[in-house]
Order: C-alpha cells, then structure tokens, then sequence
C-alpha cells in the first residue's frame, strides 16, 4: 500500500511528531507507516484522513501486490 | 484502537522488582539447596515410617516452600514485565506484541523438541524447570528487540 503521508504533512507543516500527538500514536508509528513498515488500520488510517480533511483514498492507495 | 487486557506502564517495574528476586531465589534453591526458614509449612508436613533392621521409627517432614514461592514470583512478575502497557501504547506496539509472542511460542517449543530429543532422565526434570518459564522470557526478549530495532531505524533515517 503507497502513501502520501509526508507530502499530507508537508502541505500542513506537521512534523511527525506533532501528527503523532494528534491522533494518539507514537512517532515511531507515524514514521514506521511513512516508509512503509507498517500498514495502519482503518481507524487509524480514518484519524490521519480526519487531520488531513481528506478522504482516506486520497492519502493511502493499493498497490497491484495487495 | 485500544489494546486489551494489559496492565498499567508502572507495573513493569513493579515486574523487575517481582522478578529479580525471585529468579534469585529459583536458583539458589535450585542449585544450593537454599531455604527460607519461616517458608516452611508445618501443615504440609508428612509422616515417614522407617524400617532399620528391628526399629521402626517416624520421621515428620516439614514441606518447604521457598521454590514454591520463588516460582510464583517469577511467573507473576515475568507477567507484568511483558504484558505492561508501554509508554504510549499504540497498535504498532500491539502489533509487535503480539508477533513476539507468536515468534517465541514457536521458538520454545523447537527448543523443547529438541531437549526432548537430546536430553534423558533427571537432566530433563531440569529443562522442564526451565521450560515453564522460557516462553515468557524468549517473549519479553524478543519483544524488547523489536522494539529497540524499531526505534533504532526511526534514528537512522
């Protein structure tokens, strides 16, 4: 699954740290999801679309491996 | 999205106070014999008769509980120590959690086959000992690692 995270978090002028504190997670988790270590779950993918005022499609999408 | 059935952060130092003494005193029961004098359970004592040539006499035994307690301690501080909450707990965390338990259940029980395998008679009442306690270790290990390694490739980046 690709990601726009950083892009998202630049646009907004987030650091990790301060998105991490927003929806509750660690920083290690925001930046395990950033690289693609980690594939968050729906509630946690709907909370960063909620930051963003985006709809989740638009920040994470399938890749054909999925 | 909460994690279940963990206890607070702070009890995971409560598990190293538990656990540390304990394991001590495992070991020193274990291998030296050791006892706590007061840990001795009078009604638990049982009567032996013994037969030596004509006489016949009765000997009380006294159940000592040191190991018992020391085995106690250690499971229940080994409990506290892996299934504490983390500082912020999150469901990567829980996600790491729970392969580490997945990876030592595996783990131990690979080791048991081959003990079972390679280890005989009295020797193997020893592994057994050890084996009640070995998932939960190879578990707070593991866990432990992972999360270091976690954190360790966030700095690297």
């Amino acid at each position: 699954m690709k990601n726009r995270l950083k892009v998202e978090r630049a646009e907004h002028n987030l650091s990790q740290a301060d998105l991490a504190d927003r929806i509750g997670v660690s920083r290690q988790t925001i930046n395990s999801i950033e690289t693609g270590r980690y594939v968050p779950s729906t509630i946690l993918a709907l909370k960063l679309a909620t930051v963003f005022g985006k709809a989740v499609e638009h920040i994470f999408t399938l890749e054909e491996t999925d | 999205m909460k994690t279940k059935w963990l206890f607070p952060h702070r009890f995971r130092l409560i598990g190293w106070l538990i656990f540390v003494p304990s394991a001590i005193l495992g070991l020193a029961a274990l291998y030296v014999d050791f006892k706590i004098s007061w840990l001795t359970a009078n009604w638990l004592s049982e009567s032996i008769t013994i037969l030596s040539g004509n006489s016949v006499g009765h000997v009380t035994e006294n159940q000592d509980l040191t190991d018992e307690v020391a085995a106690i301690g250690i499971i229940i501080g080994l409990l506290l120590i892996g299934f504490s909450c983390e500082k912020v707990e999150d469901e990567m965390i829980g996600q790491l959690r729970l392969e580490a338990l997945q990876w030592s259940v595996y783990a131990n029980y690979i080791i048991l086959a081959i003990a079972i395998l390679t280890v005989y008679d009295m020797a193997f009442f020893n592994v057994m000992i050890y084996n009640m306690f070995t998932v939960l270790l190879v578990f707070i290990s593991r866990f432990r690692w992972l999360i270091y390694r976690n954190n360790h490739t966030v700095l690297a980046l």
